[in-house]
């Protein structure tokens, strides 16, 4: 029995379990998956960000604006693009996009100005931090479920994808790849969207926007976009978003009187939401080739709801004839989590690669998040890890999972 | 040794000013405050950010009633720009924590000229 395991179950193992059992549990907690911890040689550790042959940014800002935007509607929804041109406030009537108090007060890189709609900037933006690849996500457009119109949710979603492509992808650098753009509006017609969009050059996965889609991520009207996503290779990125709480959440925002208090919670709380209906609803057993990815909740939270889900899924079996195995087996193998925000980690940084230990390396991808002022530099996480796992569990993280999931 | 190092002369550095400047490898900037000068190392503790590049601001605290807040426009506090981490530039300390302190450097004005000490 290694001593990783004995971690997972306890150290008075040896006294309760007999050899077989011990396989059996060994296997559910797929210790050959795992990344190796904290017993590994000097010799196989890396030291610096350098010796890293690539670093992918797994949540990497845009910042487009709807004058970005309303060029790129098509002629077919001229009518909702004369309603959105003539809007005086459209941030605000047409989507919901609404703080508890303005976030805009506390650091000057701000979320939601314009500063990184171009690629030269965004490029810029990675150089500084010495990111090879940075796979574009939207800024504005995380708001899209709070937008009450299926009609120009649609409009607003097929338009930022023809700006993506035509200012973003097709300027012939290779190092922005891009998510193609879904909304939780109309799922059939985004099939076709990801139909449309999914041979185009460096788009890598789709991007679903997923705090304040109701119902959850994992009921099956959402069954037409997994199906597309997973016909044409793409992993389907959920991403948060405390802005959308005023619709999800609404009582939660009323008495969330600081943008903190909203935002702290916002974000773990409604992936906790949609990664447990996606499980428990058995996504991933109707698309067994489709992968998932986690963004912007950070790490510490997987462990908990994956203990958690499995202890119910043993306790509860007869509500969920849909599962044929764990769910953490489910997220071992087809869900993966971006790091980014690490939190405060600094007052015993290995608990954060403990964590990550806990969480299963192999499902784990850095992310920066930029340009937002939460946003974490490689690193925060590499100066985390690297003592703890060996050099080829660290490449992954920083970069090469990703590489390999996103084919870049 | 410490040795002194001429930074600006004290017409060039108004209320409310600074200058950055980089002495033996270290990027230092030195405010001006109330007609006091504070130099301090352009490196942020949290995650080594560009500390001194951000805006000075004061501090919203609540009154002793406890129920109103009020902000103190003392504006002595500077924000790093990349999370927002609030340091009073007088002492170098975190507002909220003092284990988090940066560097600071003894400034010194003679005939008009504003020197660091380092
Ligand atoms: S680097 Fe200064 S607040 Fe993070």
């Amino acid at each position: 029995m290694t001593d990783y395991f004995k971690m997972f179950v306890g150290s008075n193992t040896n006294r309760l379990l007999s050899p077989e059992s011990i396989r059996t549990i060994e296997g559910w907690v797929r210790v050959p998956n795992m990344g190796s911890p904290s017993n590994t040689a000097e010799s196989q550790r890396i030291r610096n960000l350098d010796e890293l042959d690539v670093i992918v940014d797994t949540d990497a800002h845009i910042r487009e604006t709807i004058d970005d935007l309303l060029p790129y509607i098509d002629d077919q929804y001229e009518g909702a693009k004369w309603i959105v041109e003539r809007t005086e406030h459209p941030e605000r009537d047409i989507y919901s996009l609404t703080h508890s108090l303005p976030p805009s007060l506390h650091a000057e890189r701000g979320g939601w100005s314009a500063d990184t709609n171009t690629v030269d900037k965004k490029l810029n933006e990675l150089d500084e931090f010495n990111i090879d690849y940075g796979i574009v996500d939207p800024g504005l457009n995380l708001v899209l479920p709070t937008v009450n119109n299926e009609r120009i949710a649609v409009a607003l979603t097929k338009a930022y994808n023809n700006w993506l492509l035509d200012n973003f992808l097709d300027e012939g650098n290779h190092r922005l790849k891009a998510n193609l753009l879904v909304s939780h509006h109309r799922p059939e017609m985004m099939a076709e969207e990801i139909d449309r969009m999914a041979g185009e050059k460096d788009i890598v996965g789709v991007a679903f926007p997923s705090t304040g889609v109701i119902p959850p991520a994992g009921h099956d009207r959402y069954d037409p976009i997994y199906q597309a996503a997973e016909d044409n290779g793409l992993p389907v990125f959920f991403h948060g978003a405390s802005t959308n709480t005023s619709h999800v959440f609404p009582l939660q925002r009323m008495y969330n009187q600081t943008y903190t208090e909203d935002h702290v919670i916002i974000h773990p709380f409604s992936q906790m939401w949609n990664l447990s209906s996606l499980i428990f609803q058995g996504a991933p057993e109707r698309f067994p080739d489709l992968d998932f990815v986690f963004q912007e909740s950070g790490v510490g939270w997987i462990p908990y709801l994956m203990w958690r889900m499995d202890d119910h899924y043993l306790e509860m079996n007869y509500e969920l004839p849909l599962l044929e195995k764990m769910p953490s087996e489910y997220i071992h193998d087809q869900i993966y989590f971006t790091t980014q925000p690490l939190g405060h980690t600094e007052d015993n940084p290995r608990h954060l690669a403990m964590a990550i230990e806990m969480a299963g390396p192999n499902n784990i991808m850095y992310s920066s998040d930029l340009p937002h002022s939460d946003f974490d530099p490689p690193s925060e996480l590499f100066n985390r890890i690297r003592g703890h796992f060996d050099r080829e569990t660290v490449e992954n993280i920083m970069g090469e999972t990703a590489r390999e999931l996103l084919d870049l | 040794m410490p040795s002194k190092h001429k930074v600006a002369t004290t017409d060039e550095l108004t209320d409310g000013s600074r200058v950055i400047t980089e002495i033996n490898g270290q990027e230092i900037a030195v405010f001006q405050i109330d007609g006091e000068y504070h130099a301090i190392a352009n490196y942020c503790v949290h995650q080594a950010g560009p500390l001194c590049e951000g805006k000075l601001t004061g501090e919203t605290y609540v009154e002793d009633n406890g129920w109103d807040w009020n902000y103190d426009d003392d504006e002595k506090h500077i924000t790093c720009p990349w999370h927002g981490w609030l340091f009073d530039v007088t002492n170098g300390e975190n507002i909220h924590n003092s284990k988090y302190k940066v560097p600071t450097y003894n400034v010194e004005i003679e005939n008009e000229s504003i020197f660091v000490v380092r």
